[in-house]
């Protein structure tokens, strides 16, 4: 069973069009969601969680249907966006007991130890809390109701390095169970890269491409020649093109380039950028 | 529900001190004012409004964006806060009308009739806020609902002022239950049906809502 898959989901608003997406996470894998600013990320998630009403299309999550069993559905997901929506009042503790009358499954005990793993102390108020903090509030949240599925909107927006990797860390965590899944949207790629198993890259309402991580980095290349060079690439699938003062940047599938030609590997941050400046 | 009620219960606990510190001040004042039920009506109309400043907190924070990730029905959190609003209402009335008798007792002008009257007064005019205010909250968001806030402020000012004025000139002269008490149970009626409205209104405006 696929944790999430969306077929041909379509939303409008002025000046914007989420078209015709389809995506599927299989079971048990992380699956990272990349994109620019305004690229339709969050507009995802909140037509996963029936948040706001889709045009078209079907989304089931976790076998269920998005709409009509978006109740059960919030039971067996934890969500974390880049900003948690805690009354600034409250404290870790009394946001336990908030939740512990939300989620049919919430467990003390493990919010508990997880307020103790992360440090976060139990008694001070939520606007007192560093960005960092929030964010590990949020995510241990989002992992004491025995949620099948998180998901994570921009979850490390903002935080340094060290909480990042510590976050990064966490979640790893949470897919050591082979029936757990993520789907994890950011635009720093290089968090991205370390936990994926698939790469999903949105750009404008669109998706791009939606692959394992690990085939598309075996599958692309990039070549760079000089202007001149060029023209022996003519009539060869080029997927993107980056002109510079002292060439042409060219991404390939590694078996599109002739033998003689040099391929550079790529990372997930440089096929980002180049398809989102190269054009696809 | 329970959540959503307990997280309310948080929130008054810090943000609404002042509410109750203008309550007790006000309760005072009316125990030893002669005529002046003002200070009366006050602090129950001041108390129907906690449900509408509960919600501008919620939308500041946020929350109205994090709760739709949890398992809660869009018509769960709207009856949370009219829930919420009968409680304060409830308390608050309780409290003013616990005052009131002794206050009455105690210069021996208790007459049940008028005593009746006020309560349903004070149960009306405490409804009326959060009847007017929360539906257009919830359909345009805290920042827009403001204007209804405002119209909200002048309607039941202007209201207390005519009741105030209507029980100041009367309440010695035992014409009130007379003369209102009759159709006090028909207003009365009035009020709990557009508290009813308003929570089903409310309703359908938030589940039209994208956030």
């Amino acid at each position: 069973m696929n944790a999430i898959d969306i077929q041909n989901l379509k939303k409008a608003f002025p000046g914007f069009l989420l078209d015709d997406v389809s995506l599927s996470l299989p079971q048990g894998c992380i699956m990272g969601l990349i994109g620019e600013n305004g690229a339709g990320k969050s507009t995802l998630f909140k037509l996963m969680l029936n948040m706001i009403a889709k045009e078209s299309g079907s989304i089931t999550i976790l076998g269920k249907d998005s709409v009509s069993d978006s109740h059960q559905i919030k039971e067996d997901v934890g969500v974390v966006t880049d900003e948690i929506g805690l009354p600034e009042c409250l404290t870790a503790k009394q946001v336990g007991k908030v939740m512990k009358n939300t989620f049919a499954r919430w467990d003390e005990g493990e919010y508990d130890r997880l307020l103790k793993k992360m440090s976060l102390p139990e008694h001070k108020p939520f606007k007192d809390f560093s960005r960092g903090m929030k964010t590990k509030l949020g995510i241990a949240i989002a992992l004491s109701h025995h949620a099948k599925l998180l998901l994570l909107d921009e979850p490390t927006n903002g935080l340094d390095p060290v909480v990042r990797d510590e976050v990064v860390e966490m979640l790893s965590e949470f897919t050591r169970d082979e029936s757990h899944s993520i789907l994890i949207s950011s635009h720093i790629v290089t968090d991205l890269e370390k936990i994926c198993d698939y790469a999903a890259f949105l750009h404008k309402g669109t998706l791009l491409l939606c692959e394992e991580k690990d085939r598309l980095l075996s599958e692309y290349g990039t070549v760079f020649c000089t202007k001149e060079q060029f023209s022996f690439f003519d009539g060869k699938p080029i997927r993107c093109k980056k002109e510079t003062p002292y060439g042409v940047e060219l991404l390939m599938k590694r078996q599109d380039v002739p033998d003689a030609i040099k391929v550079n590997p790529i990372s997930l941050e440089e096929l980002f950028v180049f398809m989102m400046k190269g054009g696809s | 529900m329970k959540g959503l009620l307990l997280k309310d219960w948080y929130m008054m606990k810090t943000y609404c001190r002042a509410y109750l510190f203008l309550a007790v001040v006000f309760l005072v004042i009316s125990f030893f004012s002669d005529e002046n039920l003002f200070f009366v009506f006050y602090p129950c109309i001041l108390c129907g409004m906690i449900p509408v400043n509960l919600l501008g907190y919620d939308e500041r924070s946020r929350w109205c964006l994090y709760s739709e990730t949890m398992p809660y029905t869009r018509k769960q959190i709207v009856s949370g806060k009219y829930l919420i609003g009968l409680m304060t209402q409830g308390a608050t009335i309780l409290v003013s009308g616990i005052v009131q008798a002794i206050r009455l007792q105690m210069r021996g002008s208790f007459r049940f009739g008028d005593y009746l009257a006020m309560m349903l007064l004070l149960l009306i005019l405490s409804m009326i806020s959060s009847s007017i205010t929360l539906p257009f909250m919830f359909k345009k968001g805290v920042e827009k609902g403001r204007i209804a806030y405002s119209v909200m402020i002048g309607v039941v000012c202007a209201m207390s002022i005519l009741f105030a004025n209507l029980f100041a000139k009367r309440f010695g002269e035992q014409v009130l239950a007379a003369s209102l008490l009759p159709v006090l149970p028909t207003i009365c009626l009035i009020g709990i049906a557009l508290y009813a409205l308003s929570w089903y209104l409310s309703v359908v405006f938030y589940q039209k809502r994208e956030l």
